[in-house]
């Protein structure tokens, strides 16, 4: 009967213990309670003096801070809190702006003051799926009014430009038996044969280079005439990889001599001593399709104010020169300062074309998913 | 006043034995709760908030998305189709690539056989770009393989941008998965079912076939089932090696969710994971079936990797196995080295520890908002140690209770496996918003982001891996073991921990490697949970440290797998002695 | 300890496990209360389960056990419900034909196994407690080896210490001894017998095995179809078979039927609705002895007497039964009576008190049969004869051949069943 009458001390002991553990496993009610710590512990080593100084919390892409070879965000932090008495906090969630649409579409709270690093396609998922959109109107911040014509794709003013892009081919002049490989000027050009096989691009879905190449060819070829377009560049061996970073590194390994990407990159092969005959920049059609980067102040933001005055920060002409130079782009106000031989290797196009917001919004789904679907079918 | 003291002290004792008691006598009840709230809080739920947008469209209730999905012949024949069609072949590659390394591993003795064998889960963890930026260097025009083709005045192949390209890299990540799980079926057939064979008059070839053979079917199946599995929601790979032409569904899931299409993403996914679980659950059916004979099998004996006699049979297997290893140098090896080689290269081409030198630098004066390797490195392990702890229980128990007979038992078993056959972009929306963004409950938000909630999100994806290693081997034991235990004075617990699982340890530490390989290379839902907190893992360094020079990333890769493999090997050898004797 | 079984049933799903169909009539005199089957077995008791398999008895021993639950029914262990109890809380030791020992552990880590969730009884120290059971089960040294360096029978005996260890208060055997060879199983079933009856421990033993079950036991109940056809000391048992099945499945039987011709030496029984009058019933329950009549009754043209101690009517059909040893050679057919050749091998063991003829008479019913198949069994010969268009078989000491004259007693018969006739 003692087994029956008893509970037995070892017993209950040892499982006692994995009880435990398999309370652990069971987290879901202690995983509940944590709090909610998204965009608050950026706050990092500022937490404490948070009482006293007002904190700044500007949300952006992770490059934009942190890059293995430069970026503006240190810089900007550091030259931002020695004259504001505030504490900048930076917020990179992985899906960017989406993580924000998303925020407001799910009812939940905006924890950001600022945003850098907007582009058009943004803003139109942001109008479309949000009808009080994300953004306020911020008016007219100082240095505004420097703003390069042009670069402006918000028409309703609620995003100020801070740089710019612009997207063209780079190629490799020794790809070929006797060192001389030029990249066609034209987009006709692509499609000879002499060029087959000899073009990396990206997907437009999640590579701004893709989707600029692509809107580029729409430009060229008009909204009817792009798709064979493309049909014939697929027939000459277009590849089109997932990302910038695919196609460069297959580039990079000379896989093929031209690919999509931005007519900055002779600045960082120049940084780094590399031989710019495989750094060539082409401008088809002597065009180069315009990519601003745009930034703005959330609707219900904790520090307005402060928000303002860092979108102000940001246009100043030693800022705009530091951010071109760091973030390898080029400046978005006439005022920037810019060391001489900056110009030397960030190419500018002759002619910058880009499409308006209005245009972009009522048909760039419909002309994206239209190519993704001749694109895969093939 | 004494005696009562004592009293009142041995009546709380018994007081605590009673409910230590009740908490044993309903431990199974307790972890099968708690996993299921585990499931349902960072799985179901959060999977259930993208999956009801293919049914619920503006408040309304709609079967539109799904039917417009399922008349789309766009959809149906080049996406599902070619997705299909990859995956297959994928599956048929690995399968194929994988076998023989399940024979080398399992017939063969050589130095470093273990820690080969700890090795093959390797490819598991890698991200998919330093897979790529391996398979150009390798497999490119200019690439190792053509190099050596050409000096041997060979013709070279063009191998990237192609389907081969995606499948030899679908192998690269699967083959070794198979290679695995039939090395340890092959390992557990008994000798003497073969000796009686041959001694029943069948060749070595017919005694294969007939005893061996059927025995690592099972392991095959589930090897093949996995890999299509993670094959058919193949992503990045797929764009990186072969192109958009060879667009697979969750190419367009990940694209119309980049769009906020999420209908239309909902309806793909939807579609996407109930193949995905109806594979997985005939795979189940099929195991169910399976129950080979029971434990205690003497294995074969391993035989020497050098020939003991030089007879054309003895020579031909060797060179078999040579052949084997040319390929699986090609495969496997020469596109790690080649990551390796990328990371100690300079922008001129030189030697140059640049790379590493970054990592130190940025470890030194990165800021707090930065990605810092050692912090990287410190999560992954944490996490995969967490995950250990969390997964391994939770995939022993899903074994345990779906090893039991019951109506509909395969159904709930391929149910459990939901969390291999969901997009990870689906699980990772899911996750920002159940869990991230949160419920709000009686006027506060309830959100879950960080180490807590990664955990519980990694052993989710890791703990099927478990089960599947564990569920086969104690189908198989003789549950009168358990009854002797029980009558004995065991629990139900107790009877797990002393007899069973030691007794299928080989199929628990196999599955706990697994699961700190899932860990470690888990990459979307991690970055979602890790949102705005130190918590990034090494994938999630890798990726923050691609920019124009590869070389930061490919540093960071590299140490990925120094630490991995280093870890997988303590796992194995740690776990190999846990078979006897129970904990 | 006291185990009791009230009314226990078992099904899965559709399928009766244990226990009767509903439309099955109740038998509370068999052990089959409302369709359940109820045992009670002693404390010290050696309680045993034959049948063949499918019967029934494992299912009733994993109950017990406490491995599944019963579908009705209450199972008590000295009275108290084991309702609900898990088996590691029941306090009993379990052995397993397959042996169960666990492979993973030693041999004294299997015997110590159950004392890590009790202490040993006695005040004996753990590891005391295991050398005296191995000393117990005769393999003292066998403490470091594994269990699949020894041999089968030794794997049994392991499993026994294993499962005596703890001290339980009932021992449940099933099939212990199948996996073993005939030798070894006689061996090890004196063993286990002198073991328990050293320990005193109530014991319920499962066996398909009806010789082990009769050599082995205090008492056995005899299942069939997941009820139970008999219980009884093994003498009782194989001497008054209570069916028909019984009578087929312990020992060799020959089983004769026919109708009741005429009653001779007892008075007709009036036949009530209300009669209790049952093919299973045992007399010793509800009859005294003594109370028999000689029934003749008409097999296949030929009458024969049989004493009866169950109420029969002229015109009922009736089986009976005659075990092989109570038959005699008489002669070779057409022989005059009196030349015993065959011998009988125990007249004693053959026949009731009843008023039969004495011994060395004639036997009452003399058969003439012709041997068709003998079978040498070493102290006897077990000859298959044809009589009357059925097999009879008698036991002899010498082998039989062509034709012979057999007869038995009228109390070496036992009736087994009865079927109403139409009344006189």
């Amino acid at each position: 009967m003692k087994r029956r009458t008893f509970l037995r001390t070892v017993g209950a002991g040892g499982v006692a213990g994995l009880a435990g553990c398999a309370g652990g496993s069971g987290g879901g009610g202690s995983t509940s309670t944590t709090e909610s710590a998204t965009t608050q512990t950026q706050t990092g080593t500022t937490t404490g003096m948070a009482g006293g100084t007002p904190e700044l919390v500007v949300a952006t892409y992770g490059a934009f801070v942190d890059a293995p070879s430069t970026s503006p965000g240190p810089w900007i932090k550091e030259t931002f809190e020695s004259e504001f008495d505030a504490t900048l906090t930076f917020a990179t969630p992985d899906s960017e702006i989406n993580y924000f649409i998303e925020r407001a579409l799910q009812g939940v709270e905006i924890d950001a003051d600022a945003y850098v690093g907007l582009n058009v396609d943004m803003l139109i998922r942001i109008d479309d799926r949000l009808d009080d959109g994300l953004f306020a109107d911020v008016g007219d911040v100082d240095g505004r009014g420097e703003v390069k014509d042009g670069l402006n794709f918000d028409p309703q003013g609620r995003i100020v430009p801070y740089d710019t892009s612009y997207v063209s081919l780079v190629y490799n002049e020794t790809m070929s038996d006797d060192g001389t490989f030029t990249a066609p000027e034209t987009f006709d050009g692509l499609l000879d044969s002499e060029y087959e096989g000899d073009l990396l691009a990206q997907n437009p879905t999640g590579s701004s280079t893709g989707k600029s190449f692509l809107l580029h060819t729409i430009k060229a070829k008009g909204p009817d005439g792009y798709l064979d377009y493309w049909q014939e560049l697929q027939n000459n061996d277009v590849r089109v990889l997932s990302d910038w970073s695919s196609s460069y590194t297959a580039y990079s390994n000379e896989e093929a001599p031209m690919v999509v990407s931005y007519s900055t990159d002779q600045v960082y092969a120049n940084r780094e001593d590399q031989d710019l005959a495989k750094h060539q920049i082409r401008f088809l059609n002597d065009q180069g399709y315009a990519y601003p980067e745009g930034m703005s102040v959330f609707r219900n933001a904790d520090n307005p104010d402060l928000a303002e005055q860092f979108l102000e920060f940001m246009l100043r002409p030693e800022v705009q020169g530091e951010i071109a130079q760091r973030n390898v782009a080029f400046p978005a106000t006439t005022t920037a300062e810019l060391p001489d031989d900056f110009a030397e290797y960030a190419q500018a196009p002759p002619e910058a074309v880009t499409f308006t917001y209005d245009a972009l919004r009522d048909n760039v789904s419909e002309w994206t998913q239209a190519w993704e679907r001749q694109f895969a079918s093939n | 006043m004494r005696a009562t003291l004592r009293d009142h002290a041995s009546r709380a004792v018994d007081r605590i034995r009673a409910v230590a008691g009740l908490v044993e006598s309903h431990a199974l009840a307790l972890g099968a709760l708690a996993t299921a709230l585990v499931l349902v809080g960072v799985f179901y739920y959060p999977v259930a908030t993208v999956f009801v947008d293919a049914i619920v469209v503006d408040g309304r209730p709609t079967i539109e998305p799904l039917v417009s999905v399922l008349t789309s012949r766009f959809y149906l024949v080049e996406i599902f189709g070619f997705t299909a069609y990859q995956a297959f072949l994928s599956t048929v590659a690995s399968v194929a690539l994988g076998l023989p390394g399940a024979w080398v591993l399992a017939r063969f003795e050589f130095p470093g056989r273990e820690t080969l064998r700890s090795l093959t889960i390797l490819p598991f963890v890698m991200p998919s770009i330093m897979v790529a930026i391996g398979f150009v260097a390798t497999f490119g025009q200019n690439g190792t393989l053509n190099a050596v083709l050409r000096a041997l005045g060979l013709p070279t192949i063009e191998l990237l941008f192609t389907l081969p390209a995606i499948v030899v890299a679908h192998a690269f990540y699967n083959a070794p998965l198979v290679a695995r799980v039939t090395t340890a079926a092959w390992e557990s057939v008994d000798a003497s079912a073969i000796e009686t064979a041959r001694s029943l008059g069948a060749s070595p070839v017919r005694a294969f076939r007939d005893v061996v053979l059927p025995q690592l079917l099972p392991a095959v199946a589930v090897g093949a089932t996995l890999t299509f599995v993670f094959t058919f929601a193949s992503f990045p790979i797929v764009l990186a090696l072969g192109g958009f032409q060879l667009a697979t569904v969750e190419v367009f899931i990940y694209s119309r969710i980049q769009n906020l299409a999420y209908a239309e993403a909902a309806a793909l996914a939807v579609v996407e994971t109930v193949i995905s679980l109806s594979l997985t659950y005939l795979y189940l059916r099929y195991e169910g079936r399976q129950r080979a004979a029971g434990q205690g099998a003497r294995p074969q004996p391993r035989r020497s990797l050098w020939p003991e006699s030089v007879t054309s049979r003895e020579l031909g297997t060797r060179l078999a196995i040579v052949g084997y290893a040319v390929v699986v140098l090609a495969v496997f090896v020469v596109p790690i080295a080649s990551m390796i080689l990328t990371s100690l290269t300079g922008p001129q081409g030189e030697l140059s520890l640049r790379h590493y030198r970054f990592l130190v630098e940025r470890q030194q004066t990165g800021a707090a908002y930065q990605v810092r390797p050692l912090p990287a490195i410190e999560n992954s392990l944490v996490f995969g140690a967490g995950t250990l702890l969390v997964g391994v229980p939770m995939g022993v128990l899903m074994a345990v209770l779906t090893t039991r007979d019951f109506r509909g038992r395969a159904l709930v078993d391929a149910l459990s496996m939901a969390p291999l056959a969901v997009s990870g972009i689906v699980v990772g929306l899911g996750l920002l918003r159940g869990l991230v963004f949160g419920i709000e409950v009686f006027g506060t938000r309830i959100t879950a982001t960080g180490a807590v909630a990664i955990v519980a999100a990694h052993a989710v994806g890791a703990y099927p891996f478990v089960t599947r290693n564990v569920a086969p081997l104690l189908g198989n034991l003789d549950p009168r073991l358990i009854e002797s235990a029980r009558s004995l004075g065991a629990s139900r617990v107790r009877a797990l921990l002393d007899i069973e699982l030691p007794l299928v340890a080989a199929g628990v530490v196999a599955g706990a490697a697994f699961a700190f390989a899932i860990s470690i290379g888990e990459f979307d839902s991690t970055v979602v949970l890790a949102e705005g907190s130190t918590s990034y893992t090494m994938p999630v360094a890798v990726e923050r440290y691609l920019g124009r020079r590869l070389g930061p990333a490919t540093a960071m890769g590299c140490l990925l797998l120094g630490v991995t493999s280093l870890s997988f090997v303590v796992i194995e050898r740690f776990g190999g002695r846990y078979g006897r004797g129970g904990f | 300890m006291r185990l009791t079984l009230e009314d226990v049933r078992k099904t899965y799903g559709e399928t009766i496990a244990l226990g009767g169909s509903e439309g099955d009539q109740p038998d509370p005199a068999a052990g089959g209360g409302a369709n359940g089957i109820s045992v009670d077995v002693d404390d010290g008791e050696f309680f045993t389960l034959v049948g063949p398999s499918g019967c029934g008895k494992t299912t009733t021993l994993r109950l017990v056990a406490g491995f599944e639950p019963p579908s009705a029914g209450a199972i008590r262990f000295d009275g108290e419900s084991m309702r609900g109890v898990p088996p590691e809380d029941r306090d009993v030791g379990v052995v397993f034909q397959n042996y169960a020992l666990f492979p993973h552990l030693s041999v004294r880590e299997n015997v110590a196994y159950g004392l890590k969730f009790g202490d040993p009884p006695g005040g004996e120290s753990d590891a005391e407690r295991v050398a005296s059971l191995l000393e117990l089960v005769d393999l003292p040294d066998a403490g470091d080896r594994d269990p699949a360096e020894l041999s089968g029978g030794q794997q049994q005996r392991i499993a026994l210490a294993r499962a005596l260890a703890p001290g339980p208060d009932l021992l449940l055997l099933d099939e212990p001894m199948s996996a073993l060879d005939a030798q070894l199983r006689e061996r090890l079933r004196m063993q286990i017998k002198e073991i328990q009856s050293e320990l005193g421990i109530t014991t319920l033993y499962v066996t398909h095995d009806q010789e082990e079950a009769l050599a082995i036991s205090d008492r056995l109940a005899v299942m069939n179809g997941g009820a139970i056809e008999q219980i009884g000391t093994p003498r009782d048992v194989y001497r008054r078979p209570a069916t028909r099945f019984v009578a087929n499945f312990v020992g060799d039987n020959n089983v004769f039927e026919g109708p009741v011709v005429s009653i001779r030496d007892g008075r007709e029984f009036e036949k009530t609705t209300t009669s209790v009058d049952n093919d299973r019933k045992s007399p010793d329950e509800t009859e005294g002895s003594g109370r028999e009549r000689m029934v003749d009754v008409d097999v296949g043209g030929t009458t024969v007497t049989v004493a009866s101690d169950r109420r029969v009517d002229t015109g009922d059909r009736v089986v009976f039964c005659v075990r092989p040893e109570g038959m005699s050679v008489v002669g070779d057919g057409g022989d005059g009576p009196g030349t015993d050749r065959a011998g009988i091998e125990s007249r004693a063991r053959s026949g009731g008190d009843g008023s039969g003829t004495g011994f060395g008479d004639t036997p009452a019913n003399v058969l003439d049969a012709t041997v068709s198949k003998a079978e040498f069994l070493g102290e006897s010969t077990r000859s298959h004869l044809r009589w009357n268009g059925q097999e009879v078989t008698v036991r002899s000491v010498d082998p039989l051949e062509g034709d012979v004259r057999i007869g038995f007693d009228p109390s070496a018969a036992r009736v087994v069943e009865t079927e109403q006739g139409r009344g006189p």
